[in-house]
């Protein structure tokens, strides 16, 4: 039987503007359209981020809410897995950046394992005593952590978390290549970050996504190195060198075409749920 | 949250073209970073961020 291979459709993200790309869905409206556009062309996976009025990154619950909404009600078929962010905003609480996996319960949220710099002009902070906090509340919530990991140092910490019981596994990694002050994108370095988590966490599920030059290296690496893939608007507003992307369905339909020339299959969200060790 | 691809924005003094490297290929590409890729020069940095509004008028060199 041919391996099933995830992929997740991250739409929005935080940063990019219908300046960078007018494609971009920033309304709940706008997301929720893409997330069934993504569904339908293969995504098991959506990652959720929202946009204030003024189209900046927010973790406003109601935000969420109605995009969640809106999904349900106008297409009451798509059964793909939500993960919303819990680092959609840099000036956020800790208490906005949770509230929402309380209050929605989605099956997975987003699990940053670390503090660095973002895009060398701000702090992006995830301390000790937040991750501590989110992850005892993920595991009494019912939401799967996706752990976010921009370095192999992150993969330390993501096992010194399943070692005192704030996570639980198995874990279900994002390997994050090529974002400023992260690991740079390349074959070689998401061998490594594989082999850390391997060795650390022995038995977890991963993904991985590469922005800007490294994304096709990245998204046949991974289903190559037998991973799963991320692609999406949040990571890369071209489609290809010089070329914006048309829709994130695009890239999910590039995803699938790859995945099933190497000989696997696209995951059904059934299948990620599976594969992700999430509860049905 | 990730923040797509950040460049440093370059001017070539000499011929004036305008091109863009990704910061993530500082170490793989050593002093060849920031070089025109149509007459070598150094780069003037204009200016650096994640694909700023004007990103397609430069460039992109990864190699």
């Amino acid at each position: 039987m041919a391996k099933k291979t995830i992929i997740t459709a991250a739409v929005t993200g935080a940063w990019p503007k219908k300046e960078n790309n007018p494609n971009v869905p920033l309304t709940p409206a706008e997301i929720s359209e893409d997330v069934y556009s993504c569904w339908k062309a293969g995504a098991a996976v959506a990652h959720l981020h929202m946009r204030d009025d003024e189209g900046n990154g927010t973790m406003d619950k109601n935000k969420f809410a109605e995009t969640l909404r809106l999904l349900k009600t106008n297409h009451p078929d798509c059964d793909i897995v939500l993960n919303l962010t819990t680092s959609g905003d840099l000036f956020a609480t800790e208490e906005t950046r949770q509230i929402h996996l309380k209050e929605l319960r989605p099956e997975m949220g987003s699990y940053d394992c670390g503090s660095m710099n973002w895009m060398n002009s701000g702090l992006f902070i995830n301390s000790p005593a937040f991750l501590t906090e989110l992850g005892k509340n993920m595991q009494e919530w019912g939401v799967k952590p996706e752990i976010e990991c921009f370095d192999p140092g992150m993969i330390a910490n993501a096992a010194y978390y399943l070692k005192k019981g704030v996570l639980k596994g198995p874990l279900y990694f994002q390997m994050c290549m090529g974002c400023a002050n992260g690991i740079p994108g390349s074959v070689k370095n998401l061998v490594f970050m594989k082999e850390t988590m391997d060795a650390l966490c022995p038995g977890s599920q991963w993904s991985a996504f590469g922005v800007g030059h490294s994304a096709m290296e990245i998204l046949y690496a991974a289903v190559a190195l037998g991973g799963n893939v991320r692609v999406g608007m949040e990571d890369n507003v071209l489609y290809s060198k010089g070329v914006l992307a048309e829709s994130n369905a695009q890239f999910v339909e590039r995803a699938a075409r790859v995945i099933r020339e190497f000989g696997n299959e696209v995951a059904t969200p059934d299948e990620a749920r599976e594969i992700i060790g999430l509860a049905k | 949250m990730s923040w797509g691809a950040c460049f440093f924005y370059y001017r070539c003094p000499d011929c004036g073209r305008k091109f863009k490297y990704a910061t993530d290929l500082i170490a793989e590409l050593g002093p060849r970073f920031g070089l025109c890729p149509g007459c070598g020069a150094e780069g003037v940095l204009e200016k650096e961020g994640a694909r700023t509004p004007d990103d397609l008028e430069y460039e992109e060199v990864d190699e």
